[in-house]
């Protein structure tokens, strides 16, 4: 198991490496998170394959080391990575930039916190302290390293603190912020040639890629990615409808039900589910297209809008 | 002129028909091939356990083949008719259609009817699916796959609806391919139970 999850894993970090060796790194704030994600990951990784020797795993079982080990995965892996992507797309989503100076400070504080407050719980499971316990005497000796780990946790609030104020101050000054460019980052790929945020039909021309990098050579090495000779076409679309969403909330029931034996719930969700399936089933009118009079006009506004950026 | 260029959209938007069918049949086939992962996990389940009897009865003192053959050859039938009905579908024969579609139905119903009794057979002397990790997994298999049938003959019904308010439309007939796809499948998952449960189980 350990050997199934590790080794491709393993590639996975090379991946990551290999994608900036010898790039130009732009040190912004979901940089910062990334890489803090890579290191803080394969460290994590790296306490997860010890775990895997029977003579290790036979004493840490249940220990704090186990704990510290998946903090050390999921914190690293996919937290971090989480708020790199948050404040690296968050321009394209919402079509505003987050506040670096916040998004910064919140790195320092989660990355420092996460090691005062996890790397002692390594040495605490050597040191025979199991998970989830409300109690210890002092002369375990373990309350020194559950001190510091406590700082860590300190550390961390505020880094959440930090993470909450830049959503908060992003949003205010959402409007000073405005992405008009649609490429705030000098990107690469293809979600970068669109506007930020995006018309509800992404691309009015469908992008011809010959490259490799096909938004980065068109600005830099003039391979047209849009035919600007033809005229709009009109848009395939397909119609809005809640009904996956509704699905899945009374998925939700259903399953909780099941789970803890309400017959009830287990049937009037049962019910509901059916009920939108053939709701949708009836449903023919589920595309419309978008005229090309209509994309050519919106396809105009956002063109005022990037030339007075 | 206006009219024209009315005609050549609509023209246009009838190639995008051919174009959603392509898109639509590739889009059911990605979730036949995860259904296939959901199967594979339940029969590797009935593969480990099947030998874990708990003291109780096993596959060879509680399967019955006679009656799990007249079971298989419903299923089997049921594929054949549906094929039938996509054959008069795609010569737009309307009414034929709807004669196959309601045959395939009652032979796929005679087929849950016969699993459900199979199962209350079982479960009423005591052979339920908490007796033993061999009639878990046995209950959680088969009738993870009956589920499936039910769910099918659902959709079958509310197909056989559709097909007779609205015709063969295109949106109609790509339902109808899909469904075939569907229900061919489950054929295909049945050989493996019979295969691997009932006949391996007995012999």
């Amino acid at each position: 198991m350990t050997t199934i999850i590790a080794i491709p894993t393993g590639v996975k970090i090379f991946n990551w490496l290999f994608t900036m060796f010898r790039g130009r790194i732009w040190f912004a704030a979901p940089m910062y998170f990334t890489v803090g994600f890579i290191i803080t990951f394969s460290i994590g990784g790296m306490t997860g394959v010890l775990l895997a020797v029977p003579g290790a795993d036979f004493v840490l079982h249940n220990s704090l080391f186990v704990i510290a080990h998946f903090h050390n995965v999921i914190i690293g892996g996919v937290v971090f990575a989480c708020m790199a992507g948050l404040s690296f797309w968050c321009p394209k989503a919402l079509g505003f930039k987050m506040n670096e100076g916040l998004g910064k400070a919140s790195f320092w504080f989660w990355l420092v916190g996460f090691y005062v407050a996890f790397m002692p719980l390594y040495v605490l499971g050597f040191m025979g302290a199991t998970r989830r316990i409300s109690h210890y005497d002092f002369s375990t000796g373990w309350h020194p390293l559950f001190v510091v780990a406590f700082i860590g946790m300190l550390l961390i609030a505020i880094g959440i603190g930090c993470q909450v104020l830049q959503i908060l101050v992003s949003v205010i000054k959402a409007k000073q912020n405005q992405d008009y460019t649609g490429d705030p980052w000098d990107g690469r790929t293809l979600e970068w040639a669109t506007s930020s945020p995006p018309p509800f039909y992404n691309f009015a021309r469908i992008p011809t890629v010959t490259t490799l990098e096909p938004h980065w050579d068109a600005k830099h090495n003039a391979t047209p990615i849009f035919d600007e000779s033809k005229p709009y076409e009109d848009i395939h679309m397909p119609r809005n409808t809640g009904v996956g969403a509704i699905i899945g909330l009374f998925a939700f029931t259903l399953s909780f039900g099941l789970i803890w034996y309400i017959w009830w719930l287990v049937a009037a969700s049962g019910l509901a589910i059916f009920a939108c399936v053939v709701a949708r089933s009836l449903d023919h009118d589920i595309d419309y297209y978008v005229p090309a009079e209509e994309v050519e006009r919106i396809e105009n506004e956002l063109m005022l809008r990037r030339n007075k950026a | 002129m206006t009219s024209q260029i009315i005609n050549n959209h609509s023209a246009e938007h009838h190639d995008h028909d051919a174009e959603a069918t392509a898109k639509v049949a590739f889009g059911f086939w990605i979730y036949i091939m995860s259904d296939c992962i959901l199967f594979s996990c339940f029969f590797a389940s009935y593969a480990v356990l099947h030998t874990n009897v708990f003291g109780g009865a096993g596959p060879k003192e509680l399967f019955d083949l006679n009656y799990v053959m007249v079971e298989t050859f419903l299923l089997l039938t049921s594929s054949f008719t549906y094929g039938l009905a996509m054959l008069a579908a795609h010569k737009n024969n309307k009414a034929q259609a709807l004669t196959w579609l309601f045959i395939t139905f009652l032979l796929g119903l005679g087929f849950i009817g016969m699993e459900i009794n199979e199962f209350h057979h079982l479960i009423i002397e005591g052979n339920g699916p908490s007796r033993s990790a061999f009639l878990s997994s046995f209950f959680g298999l088969v009738g993870l796959h009956g589920l499936h049938v039910t769910c099918g003959l659902i959709w079958m019904a509310l197909l056989m609806f559709q097909v007779s308010t609205r015709g063969l439309t295109a949106m109609v007939n790509r339902k109808l391919a899909c469904l075939s796809l569907f229900w061919h499948f489950l054929d295909i998952i049945w050989i493996f139970v019979f295969t691997v449960v009932y006949l391996m189980g007995v012999m």
